[in-house]
C-alpha cells in the first residue's frame, strides 16, 4: 500500500471549509497533517467542525518537515511568501487561484518550483468540468467550424464573502471583479486559444475596486480573426455562461458543473444538439471537481507529469489580467443626466 | 474636518449604497460606512473607501462603531433578531455617543396590505399585525424609535413605498416578471402604485438629518406623482422583446392570488396525514428504530382487514393523481396583487416639516433605471446577440 500524501492546508477561510478540506478529507490518498491559519481559532473550528485532530499552527514553517505538499488557501497577497517558503524546503504547492497578485511574483514562483524540481500547481478547478475538456478538443479539432466570436459572462448580486474580507483590498485581493471571478474564465480561454493579440478593459471603478468589468479580446488568427468579450459583475445578476459563434452555428456553455455543450446549428431553427463525452470520458462522473484537483496535484507530485494547471499556465493569466488593466477605461455610469444638469445650473 | 460625522448602518443595500455616495460626491459630511459583510458590498468598494463590518448583536462593537458619530442613518435589514436586538443596539449605542439625529428608515409597510384608505396620511392607525411578520417587525421598530426619541434620541421616521431608479429591486421584480410572464395589469393598469425613486429618498435621508427631534412621528417620502401601474409596465417595455403584449387580469384573480398566498393556516389533520404518507415514512424507515416501529404499525394495521387497510391508505394517500397539461404560467401574486393596495400615501407632511421636494420625476426615475438596466446588461453592445442566447436559455 502507498503512503498517503501528506498534506497541510495553508489557510482555514472560507474555500478551505467549503472545498479544500471536505476534498482532502475524502481522498483516500491524502492524509491531512495539519491546518496553518494566523488566527489559531480559525483553524481550531474549522478542524472541530469536521471531527478532525491534525496539528494546527500560525506558521507553516513549523510543519514543512512533516509534509510533502500545501495546499495554499489564503489572501491573493500572502500567496508568493508561502510559496516560496514551501517550495525552498522541497515542499511542493498547490495554489488557490489566481497565483499570485502579479505576474512577477508568478515568475518568482514559477521559477522556484522549476529550480528545486517540485510541483506548483494552480487552483483553477473549472478546469476540472468534463465540458471544459471536451470542449477543447472540439475547438481544436474544427468539430464547430472556425471560430468568429465568442462571449463568457457571470455576474451575482454579492455573494463570496471571505472571513478576511481581503476581497474589498485591491492590496490583498489584485483586483476586483475581473481577479476575484473573471480570472477562472480567463484561464480557460488561454487553454481554448492561447494569449490574446489585442485586449482592451472598461470598468467601473472610482478610486477603488471595479465591481462591473466589459474585458474584449482579439486574435489574429487565419482563416479569420477570432473577437471576444468576458464580462462580469459583483453588482448585477447575469445569467452564466459562455456563447461561441462559428461559421457553422452557436455553441452554448451555461457556467455550471454539470452543464452540457449545446451547438445550434445555423438554418436548423427549433434544433439542438447536445454534445456529451462518451468513452472519451476524462473525468468519473458525480465526483467533485476539488478532489479532482487535489489528486491531480498529488498525482503530478508523485509520477513528475505536469498538473492540469501549473505556474506558468497561472502567471499567464496573471500577464493578462495586468495588460487589461493597463488597456483600462471607465464605463458610463451617469444614469440621471437630467439630475446633473439641474445640479450644474444649481452651482 | 467636517462639523458632522455620519454613520450609515446597512451601507451596502441600495438606499444606504446611493447615500454613501451622494454624501461622498458633496463632500460637506464625514462619513462612516457600516456593512454587514464584505460580500455584498462591491458597489462601495469602487469608491476605494474603508469599509466596516458590524455585527448589529454584538452591542459593545455598536457601541465602539459609534463613537465620535453626530448622526446615524439606520438603512439596516437582516433577521428577525437584527432587525429587534440589532435596533436596540444601535438606539442604546446612539444614546451613548450623544447622537443628535438617529434616522429610521421605515416602511409604508407598517399601514398594512392593503392598507386602510385613511393611511393617504400618516395619521391612519395601524394595523394590528403578526408579530413575526415584515410589517409587524417594522412596526415594533417604528415603537422603538419613538420611545428612545422620548427618552431624548432625536430622531426622525421615514417611510418609503416601493423604491425606484437605478438598482431597484422592485423595478427589477416586475421586469422579471413581465419577461417570464408572470405578471398580469389589473384591468386597465390604473391603479395607483406609488414610488419613490432613491435619489428622492436619499435627498429626504439628508433633510431629515437636521430635522431630528424627540417627538418623532413617521413621514412618508414619495416622488409625489399619480403614478399608475400602466405607467410603470409601460416603463420596463423597452427591456422587452419588441411586440411585448402585457396580460391583463380582474380584481377576483388578484384577490384569489392573493388570498392563496396568504392562506397559511395549518390543519392537524393535513399534517397527521403527511407525517403518515409514504414519502415521510420511506424517510424515517432509513433509520433501524424507525423502520422497526414502521413493520409494527403495518403489522397491526394488517389485522384489520383488508377493506379497512385500503380504506385508511386512500384517506393518507388520497386518490392517484391524473396528470394534466400545465395550464400556462401562474402569475407571481404576491407582486401582482399589489395593484390592489389603491391608496396613494401622500408626503404633505415630508413636505411640511423636512421641506422636502423630490428631485428626480417618475420619467426621470425610470429613464435612469432603463439607462443602468440596458449598460449593465450590455443590450446596447455589439455581443448583445449572442448574449441574448444566454437569457432566452435562462428563460427556456
Amino acid at each position: 500500500m502507498v503512503d498517503r500524501f501528506r498534506i497541510a492546508l495553508v489557510g482555514a477561510g472560507m474555500i478551505s471549509r467549503q472545498s479544500h478540506l471536505p476534498a482532502a478529507l475524502a481522498s483516500d490518498r491524502v492524509q491531512l497533517v495539519a491546518i496553518v491559519d494566523p488566527v489559531v481559532t480559525r483553524a481550531k473550528s474549522l478542524a472541530s467542525d469536521y471531527g478532525i485532530n491534525p496539528i494546527l499552527t500560525q506558521d507553516v514553517r513549523s510543519v514543512l518537515d512533516k509534509i510533502d505538499g500545501a495546499l495554499i488557501a489564503t489572501p491573493n497577497d500572502s500567496h508568493k511568501d508561502l510559496a516560496l517558503t514551501c517550495l525552498e524546503s522541497g515542499v511542493s504547492v498547490l495554489i488557490e487561484k489566481p497565483l499570485a497578485l502579479s505576474s512577477s511574483e508568478g515568475s518568482a514562483i514559477a521559477e522556484t518550483a522549476r529550480r528545486r524540481g517540485r510541483v506548483a500547481a494552480v487552483g483553477y478547478v473549472t478546469r476540472f468540468r468534463e465540458s471544459t475538456v471536451l470542449l477543447k478538443r472540439l475547438l481544436d479539432q474544427g468539430y464547430f467550424g472556425a471560430v468568429k466570436r465568442y462571449v463568457h459572462q457571470f455576474g451575482t448580486v454579492g455573494g463570496w464573502a471571505p472571513l478576511s474580507a481581503y476581497n474589498l483590498s485591491r492590496r490583498a485581493s489584485g483586483g476586483g471583479v475581473l481577479v476575484v471571478t473573471g480570472t477562472h474564465f480567463l484561464d480557460r480561454m488561454l487553454y481554448f486559444w492561447g494569449y490574446p493579440d489585442n485586449v482592451a478593459l472598461e470598468d467601473d471603478s472610482a478610486g477603488g475596486l471595479e465591481a462591473n468589468c466589459v474585458a474584449v479580446f482579439r486574435y489574429d488568427r487565419q482563416p479569420g480573426p477570432i473577437e471576444g468579450c468576458a464580462i462580469y459583475s459583483k453588482t448585477t445578476a447575469l445569467p452564466g455562461g459562455m456563447v461561441i459563434e462559428t461559421v457553422q452555428g452557436a455553441v452554448m456553455l451555461a457556467d455550471t458543473e454539470s452543464a452540457d455543450i449545446r451547438f445550434l446549428p445555423h438554418g436548423s431553427a427549433g434544433v439542438e444538439h447536445v454534445i456529451r463525452p462518451s468513452e472519451l470520458r476524462r473525468f468519473p462522473t458525480g465526483v467533485s471537481p476539488w478532489l479532482l484537483q487535489i489528486e491531480d496535484f498529488v498525482d503530478s507530485c508523485r509520477n513528475g507529469t505536469k498538473p492540469m494547471v501549473d505556474a506558468e499556465e497561472g502567471n499567464q493569466s496573471l500577464r493578462l489580467i495586468e495588460a487589461l488593466y493597463a488597456h483600462r477605461r471607465s464605463q458610463p455610469s451617469d444614469w440621471y443626466p437630467a439630475l446633473g444638469q439641474r445640479k450644474g445650473a444649481k452651482r | 474636518m467636517n462639523a458632522r460625522k455620519i454613520a450609515v448602518i446597512g451601507a451596502s443595500g441600495l438606499v444606504g449604497s446611493t447615500l454613501v455616495e451622494r454624501m461622498l460626491a458633496t463632500g460637506s459630511h464625514d462619513v462612516l460606512p457600516l456593512i454587514h459583510s464584505s460580500g455584498n458590498a462591491w458597489r462601495l468598494a469602487r469608491l476605494g473607501l474603508e469599509l466596516w463590518p458590524l455585527n448589529l448583536l454584538d452591542y459593545d462593537q455598536v457601541k465602539t462603531k459609534l463613537v465620535g458619530c453626530t448622526h446615524v442613518v439606520n438603512c439596516s435589514r437582516g433577521t428577525d433578531e437584527v432587525m429587534i436586538k440589532g435596533l436596540a443596539n444601535m438606539l442604546k449605542a446612539s444614546r451613548a455617543a450623544g447622537v443628535t439625529g438617529f434616522i429610521h428608515l421605515s416602511s409604508v409597510a407598517v399601514y398594512g396590505d392593503p392598507p386602510s384608505p385613511e393611511s393617504v396620511s400618516e395619521d391612519a392607525a395601524c394595523p394590528r399585525h403578526d408579530k413575526e411578520s415584515y410589517e409587524g417587525l417594522k412596526a415594533r421598530q417604528d415603537e422603538m424609535v419613538i420611545q428612545a426619541a422620548r427618552r431624548g434620541l432625536p430622531s426622525a421616521i421615514l417611510c418609503p413605498p416601493n423604491i425606484s431608479g437605478p438598482c431597484s429591486y422592485f423595478l427589477l421584480n416586475v421586469l422579471q416578471a413581465l419577461g417570464s410572464r408572470q405578471f398580469a395589469l389589473l384591468e386597465d393598469g390604473s391603479a395607483p402604485c406609488v414610488l419613490v425613486d432613491v435619489q428622492n429618498l436619499c435627498h429626504a435621508i439628508e433633510l431629515a438629518l437636521d430635522d431630528a427631534s424627540t417627538e418623532v412621528q413617521r413621514l412618508f417620502v414619495t416622488d409625489d406623482e399619480n403614478t399608475t401601474w400602466r405607467q410603470v409596465v409601460d416603463g420596463l417595455l423597452p427591456l422587452l422583446d419588441s411586440g411585448f403584449m402585457v396580460e391583463s387580469t380582474s380584481q377576483l384573480v388578484l384577490s384569489e392570488a392573493r388570498a392563496s398566498v396568504n392562506s397559511s393556516s395549518f390543519s392537524i389533520v393535513r399534517s397527521l396525514k403527511h407525517l403518515v404518507s409514504s414519502t415521510v415514512r420511506e424517510a424515517l424507515r432509513k433509520d433501524p428504530l424507525w423502520a422497526k416501529v414502521d413493520r409494527e404499525l403495518r403489522k397491526s394495521v394488517t389485522y384489520l382487514g383488508s377493506a379497512m387497510e385500503e380504506k385508511l391508505r386512500l384517506a393518507i394517500e388520497g386518490n392517484l393523481p391524473v396528470p394534466r397539461p400545465p395550464k400556462g404560467r401562474t402569475i407571481n401574486a404576491n407582486l401582482c396583487a399589489q395593484q390592489l393596495r389603491g391608496v396613494r400615501h401622500s408626503c404633505a407632511k415630508a413636505k411640511k416639516h423636512l421641506g422636502y421636494q423630490p428631485v428626480v420625476s417618475f420619467a426621470d426615475s425610470m429613464e435612469a433605471f432603463r439607462r443602468w438596466y440596458q449598460a449593465t446588461h450590455h443590450m446596447n453592445s455589439a455581443y448583445w446577440d449572442l448574449l441574448k442566447r444566454l437569457y432566452q436559455a435562462q428563460e427556456g
